[in-house]
């Protein structure tokens, strides 16, 4: 193992969905620092594997209103309770077409995108970001447009930007009930829903009650509070509750165009907005007369953009991401300060970081646990398999507790080890490593070569042959020891060995090694 | 109880084809009206979704029930299991009267959360971590009892879910074991053989190769990674062993809920020191076509309904022992909507059962149906507060008594003359 090879397969652990033989060859072809500028800026290169494998999706590249008008154009308007119980059926599934859609190309993006930056940072930004297919209703076709133009479309673009783009998507205001956030009802307001109720039901205490309903139904802090916790400034870092309920009151009207506008876009409604100045984190956001109220979000989204809390906060999560989840803290400093200097760059930030010593340093390197996303993609990427249905790969995510675009909290996947060591959840790791490695993953299937071009004669040479292949940083004893144990075992009954029957079981414990958890 | 309640019990539950020896079931008899020692045990089943409580225990008699709800209502001759003369359970629920009669089953009306959501992920997060309106909670109330209680050498089989991930009950900072599927067929076991080697006698000191610089040790390398892999194989190993041993005294439906509660009863009857073991049962989101009598929530009911019965009496004496709280996120509206489904509404409903509750009565201030009555005009009001039967259960069982911030931002109140 020569020293560059060892460090093509440390920058493919941390900036790819994990090292495969070609990419570890194109790595020492082009050289390191030509890969990662080529990864940070690929431009409109073609990515013809990527491009086969979504051939026949139909709903990835739709808009909203377009995706909308696809799901209900067989019921020609009608909806609810106008359609029938044949007809509901059908539309909720086409509805379940985009989530399945969206679902099965995201991860194909990780497992095969020659971007693999990009797909790296996308899925870095999408939990930063996080939406969820959980919370039904619009979600189901709001994510297809949140994906492209917000986590995509920004990936390695520059953080404020991704930031307001996020904060006037449909997906987000819906998932974080911002559109149902508005000024409470006034004195006259509520007596004229006073007034109706009691006219309806001919019920003093009705109309009471209609009154009191109409009064709770007022500011809901939960997208504001996530702004400052989650996508900005970190958990109490900074703000104080008071600022929550002043963001959440200069949020106000920042809802959406629904059904009945058609366009599924951002929209602002003065109507629910509460007006006057604001005050957040000490500074006067003046009340915004010239276009209603929308410009003091706007102002605030800016100046949380702005604010070096931000900068500190999303340093430290990229350093954790691609470094060590005890985040060096020289290093969040330096990246923090480009962050500032460049005013949120990421492809900044991520160079910066691939430069830093930090990032070599020994004491890092293979100790980041892989999340179970990551841990599917490296052993399908490390194995060469080719992949006809990724469905079983799917629940198998499920079933290890990381279901794609579809994590409930708003927190997203996180990226630490201690998330996922829960105990039981390995067993499931194995179970796919050995159900991958023996060819009974339906749809995935590891070629035949990769056990064919194996010394073939030297059966004791296979298991070196293929740690090198998929632990290429060495394994330890007892790793080596178990491997030998099954050739030993295997070689004992077996007068022909045949590398097509050692090599699954070989690469089986392989990828469920303590080992290849970690990259 | 006399000779003849316990032949009517008998009858009622042989009639609903349950028993298939009498045995365990006479056990569970004779052992009721004392508090039996013993470890005990909570079962939660989480219904996600929302269930229909108001279609599970049923207002009888009920002019405003049976007005709003057209399609859905039932009424006695339907088949409504009669609790008194105020209530009914549905009938799908007939293989729970014994428990009823028997005064183990305790269902409790109006009961939720005090938070407004009625979105499902906010409104179960709220419930299982026991901490409505409050984000910055993110461990599960099961769970923190279990650190709360931690003594030392203490099972590893103290928290368990029956199924691939944890529901948030129990998240947390103590390890809870999650049973993968499989891990009841031969293919389990084999995995976990394959890769004793590999982890099975915990960290060698944390050797990790450290590539670069040679062999370096670090310690801290992948030693959370072998002993979770070591406990993983140790627990689940001797999951497969309690289930290859234990007997299962009764008659289970057929399906996936059932045959989890199967495994679930074997550990419990093995005494391994489970205290608290959970268990979803999803699909409860019924906007359309619901049902009342029959269909598709009562396909749902009989299967929870018969599950539980089997998992009852195949308990036996350990019933007295295991309490089992039965709960969703919320309850429905109460009018049926234009679909003959029911929409997210606020308060719903609970079943405790076992474990020396004082059933036989329902428990709950129920306020009525009349539009004045409703929540926001559409709902049930939430008169109890689901943290008051959580702190009731947790030492009515345990003899808890949770610590202050157990419950944050909770006044502790206990629902009287439960345990």
């Amino acid at each position: 193992m020569g020293v560059m090879r060892d460090r093509a397969v440390h920058l493919l652990s941390r900036l790819s969905f994990g090292p495969s033989e070609a990419e570890v060859e194109r790595v020492l072809a082009e050289g390191e620092d030509n890969w990662v500028e080529e990864q940070l800026a690929p431009g409109e290169e073609s990515d013809p594997r990527m491009k086969e494998a979504l051939t026949n999706f139909q709903t990835l590249d739709m808009s909203t209103p377009r995706l909308y008008t696809w799901i209900t154009e067989d019921f020609e308007g009608r909806r609810g309770n106008e359609l029938s119980a044949e007809e509901r059926q059908a539309e909720r599934e086409k509805r379940r077409i985009p989530k399945g859609e969206l679902t099965r190309a995201t991860f194909l993006r990780s497992l095969f995108s020659s971007r693999q930056v990009e797909a790296v940072l996308a899925d870095f930004w999408r939990n930063h970001f996080n939406v969820s297919f959980t919370k039904g209703g619009p979600a189901d076709f709001l994510i297809t447009d949140y994906d492209r133009e917000v986590v995509r479309r920004h990936a390695l673009g520059n953080f404020p930007e991704m930031l307001m783009a996020s904060a006037k998507h449909p997906a987000m205001l819906h998932y974080l009930d911002n559109h149902l956030s508005r000024k409470p009802p006034s004195k006259q307001e509520l007596a004229e829903i006073e007034r109706r109720e009691r006219r309806r039901t001919d019920s003093r205490e009705a109309g009471e009650q209609a009154a009191e309903i109409a009064a709770q139904r007022g500011l809901n802090e939960n997208y504001a509070r996530e702004l400052l916790e989650l996508h900005t400034l970190g958990v109490d870092n900074i703000y104080k509750q008071k600022d929550v309920i002043a963001v959440a009151e200069a949020l106000t009207g920042w809802t959406y165009d629904g059904r009945r506008e058609g366009s599924w876009g951002f929209r602002f409604r003065s109507e629910m907005h509460v007006t006057g100045d604001k005050r957040v984190l000490g500074r006067k956001i003046r009340e915004d007369r010239d276009k209603g109220g929308v410009g003091e979000g706007e102002a605030i989204v800016e100046m949380l953009a702005d604010h070096r809390g931000t900068a500190e906060f999303i340093a430290m999560k990229l350093v954790r991401l691609l470094v060590a989840d005890q985040p060096p803290s020289s290093l969040v400093k330096e990246v923090a300060s480009v962050y500032r200097k460049t005013d949120g760059l990421i492809p900044d930030m991520v160079r910066t970081i691939v430069k830093s010593e930090e990032f070599w340093s020994p004491g890092v390197v293979r100790t980041k646990f892989r999340t179970p996303l990551e841990f599917l993609c490296a052993a399908l990427r490390a194995t060469d398999a080719e992949v006809q249905e990724v469905n079983r790969c799917l629940t198998a995510l499920r079933d290890m507790g990381q279901p794609i675009l579809h994590c409930d909290d708003p927190t997203g996947y996180y990226d630490v080890a201690e998330a996922w060591l829960d105990p039981g959840v390995m067993a499931t790791r194995w179970g796919f490593a050995l159900d991958l490695a023996t060819g009974k993953v339906k749809g995935v299937e590891i070629p035949v070569e990769f056990f064919d071009d194996l010394p073939q004669g030297i059966p004791r040479l296979w298991q070196h042959h293929l740690t090198n292949r998929l632990l290429p940083g060495g394994a330890g004893q007892r790793t080596r020891n178990a491997l030998s144990t099954v050739t030993d075992e295997y070689l004992k009954k077996t007068r022909v060995p045949d590398s097509r029957e050692l090599g699954p079981q070989l690469v089986g414990l392989l990828l469920g090694s303590p080992e290849f958890q970690q990259q | 109880m006399t000779i003849s309640n316990r032949r009517d019990f008998l009858k009622s539950a042989t009639a609903a084809g349950l028993i298939a020896t009498v045995n365990p079931f006479e056990r569970a008899l004779f052992a009721m009206g004392r508090r039996p020692k013993g470890p005990r045990s909570i079962v939660c089943i989480y219904l996600r979704g929302g269930a229909d409580w108001l279609n599970m225990i049923v207002p009888r008699d009920d002019d405003e029930y049976l007005a709003v709800r057209p399609t859905l209502a039932m009424n006695d001759e339907d088949g409504l299991v009669q609790l008194n003369r105020d209530w009914g359970l549905h009938p799908a629920f007939q293989s729970l009267e014994p428990f009823w009669k028997e005064k183990q089953l305790a269902p409790i009306v109006a009961v939720g959360s005090p938070h407004t959501t009625r979105s499902h992920f906010d409104a179960q997060d709220f419930m299982e971590f026991a901490a409505p309106g409050n984000r910055t909670v993110r461990s599960g109330w099961l769970n923190r009892y279990l650190q709360e209680s931690q003594v030392k050498d203490a099972s590893e089989f103290r928290g368990m879910a029956m199924q691939e991930l944890l529901p948030r009950s129990l998240r947390g900072e103590f390890p809870v074991l999650a049973v993968p599927s499989g891990m009841d067929r031969n293919k389990g076991a084999k995995t976990l053989n394959r890769f004793e080697e590999f982890y099975g006698d915990g960290p060698v000191a944390g050797k990790m190769p450290g590539q670069m610089s040679g062999e370096m040790e670090r310690p801290e390398d992948g030693a959370g990674i072998v002993e979770s892999g070591r406990v993983t194989i140790e627990t689940l190993r001797r999951y497969q062993e309690i289930l290859a041993k234990g007997k299962t005294d009764v008659k289970y439906p057929d399906g996936r809920f059932s045959q989890r509660l199967a495994a679930m009863a074997k550990v419990l009857k093995a005494g391994e020191g489970l205290e608290v073991a959970g268990l979803d049962y999803g699909g409860w989101d019924d906007h359309a076509n619901q049902g009342g009598a029959e269909g598709r929530h009562a396909t749902r009911l009989k299967d929870l309904s018969d599950s539980l019965a089997a998992f009852c009496f195949d308990l036996g004496s350990k019933l007295d022992t295991t309490t089992i709280i039965v709960m969703t996120e919320f309850g429905r509206t109460v009018r049926e909507n234009g679909n003959r489904g029911t929409d997210h509404g606020h308060g719903g409903g609970m079943f405790v059962l076992g474990g020396g509750v004082k059933g036989g009565k329902v428990y709950g201030d129920w306020q009525g149906l009349k539009a004045a009555q409703l929540y926001q005009g559409r709902d049930l009001q939430v008169t109890t507060d689901f943290r008051d039967v959580f702190h009731t259960v947790l030492d009515g069982t345990f003899d808890f008594k949770a610590p202050k911030g157990f419950f944050p931002d909770y006044k502790p109140k206990k629902i009287s003359g439960m345990y």
